[in-house]
């Protein structure tokens, strides 16, 4: 399951790099796109602003199939306070371009499954795929917007497979 | 395992699901794969004895008696005071949770088809159009290494997929090899197509990879080592239609583990296909639907040699070691 939740983390990466050059972040020295896996970097007290945080909830297995299919919760996780060029009042603009490009992030709805524990990373034999997204409600705290987006994603155990 | 000091009563078996196995049967002899619960009833799951073949979990798994019976009623008042049999009769419906060939083509019904790699400037047609042409075997073949000529080999990419049997020259009645995929009336009837017994045959499979000596395949042939007259087609995949006037016929055997070591089994002998093509789909995520093959079957029947009754089904109880009987 890991290789399933690796690849959807680098296509959201890779396709966020293509999509929106500019929304990148600065962490731990080093700026890369806006897209992180919060199981992977240190608790934050904050959600970083303008980036996007994935974070891996539920997990179901449906093991009565030739292969056993995986179905991961996924919940993406971002905020904005806007610009301080418009002091912050653009944040609701701010707000949708991200969910904007979540929806474009998230299609086509399905990656060749890779493993990344290998350099280069090799690709395996199915696809990972996920739903549609679930949008949450907007959340406003003090200056900030912030919302949830929902994905499950799914993908058969190969055989060997961690 | 040692026996428990003191035995429970029978308990409820209590499964979680179904797992299906199905083997040809003879459709020329009428003689069906038998499976004897004495000799194989504890096999493993997972490896099943030959010939059988495992389609896996399936689901919504049902079985229905419908033989009737008739009373002989005497007397004023009347009473019933002897019962018949009138007609035994059962059905069986399930869900397919994978597709494959075999299991397409026992919820299609009909003849199940091969989409041969189709050859240029054939014309258009809902099952395929006349297909490229067939190759040669060559000595060395076996049910997991198609032996042929370097320059047929490199017709075929690993992955692709084949159909292994032997040209249509005529015959009627039953064909296909291993299992009787399909039943010509006449040579005019298919055409006298060359193909058509490789555009019918359940021996198929993936090739795994190709080289200048042949095809080492994925998968082994359901027949076994080809016979020297067989030859090998490419297909991209497989076809059904609702119609046909040909009936699947198999063996099937259905098993449920309980959580007590008990197992219960359900033999039908000699299961017919009695419903065209249909699906039913799973939501998974919404719109994300995992699609499932409807199947519906008429047991038919054969003879208990213990006894010389007609049945239709065998039930065999395996009880849990724990518990008393």
């Amino acid at each position: 399951m890991q290789n399933a939740k690796d690849t959807f983390y680098i296509t959201l990466r890779s396709r966020l790099a293509t999509l929106n050059p500019s929304r990148t972040m600065s962490l731990r020295a080093v700026t890369r796109p806006g897209i992180l896996v919060s199981e992977a970097e240190a608790p934050m007290a904050q959600p970083l602003l303008d980036a996007f945080a994935l974070s891996w909830t539920g997990l179901q297995a449906d093991v009565q199939l030739p292969a056993i299919l995986a179905q991961m919760t996924c919940e993406i996780h971002y905020a904005t306070a806007g610009t301080e060029t418009n002091a912050g009042l653009d944040r609701g603009r701010a707000l949708e371009e991200m969910d904007y490009e979540v929806l474009q992030l998230l299609y086509p709805y399905s990656a060749q499954k890779m493993n990344y524990t290998q350099n280069p990373a090799v690709a395996m034999e199915t696809m990972v795929f996920w739903s549609e997204p679930e949008f949450g409600p907007l959340v406003t705290l003090r200056d900030r917007l912030s919302r949830a987006v929902k994905v499950t994603v799914f993908a058969f155990q190969e055989q060997g497979e961690q | 395992m040692s026996t428990p000091a003191t035995l429970l009563p029978a308990l409820p078996p209590t499964g979680r699901s179904v797992r299906a196995y199905f083997a040809p049967v003879d459709r020329i002899h009428r003689v069906p794969t038998l499976f004897d619960p004495s000799v194989n009833g504890r096999f493993a799951t997972s490896a099943p004895p030959a010939p059988w073949i495992d389609l896996g979990w399936i689901e919504d798994f049902t079985r229905k008696s419908t033989s009737k019976f008739g009373e002989l009623v005497t007397g004023s008042p009347g009473t019933t005071q002897f019962q018949v049999r009138e007609t035994v009769d059962a059905t069986v419906s399930l869900r397919f949770k994978a597709w494959s060939k075999l299991s397409m083509a026992l919820a299609a019904g009909s003849q199940h088809m091969n989409l041969i790699v189709p050859a240029a400037g054939g014309a258009p047609n809902g099952s395929g159009c006349k297909g490229v042409p067939a190759v040669n075997l060559t000595a060395g073949s076996t049910a997991t290494f198609l032996a042929m000529a370097p320059s047929d080999a490199a017709g075929f990419a690993a992955g692709s997929l084949v159909s292994v049997d032997v040209d249509y020259v005529g015959q009627t009645g039953f064909v296909g090899s291993a299992v009787y995929a399909a039943c010509v009336s006449s040579a005019g009837a298919v055409n006298n197509d060359p193909d058509y017994i490789r555009r019918v045959s359940f021996n198929v499979a993936r090739v795994a990879s190709s080289s200048s000596t042949g095809l080492q395949l994925a998968q082994p042939l359901i027949a076994g080592v080809p016979s020297a007259t067989m030859r090998v087609q490419p297909i991209s995949g497989f076809v059904d239609r609702e119609g046909g006037s040909f009936f699947q016929e198999w063996s099937a055997l259905f098993v449920v583990d309980g959580q007590q070591g008990e197992r219960v089994l359900y033999h039908y002998p000699r299961l017919q296909s009695m419903a065209g093509p249909a699906e039913a789909s799973t939501a998974l995520a919404p719109p994300l639907e995992r699609i499932a093959l409807s199947a519906m079957f008429r047991a038919l029947p054969v003879t208990d040699v213990n006894d010389g009754e007609q049945v239709v089904c065998f039930r065999t109880f395996l009880p849990s070691p724990a518990t008393l009987i």
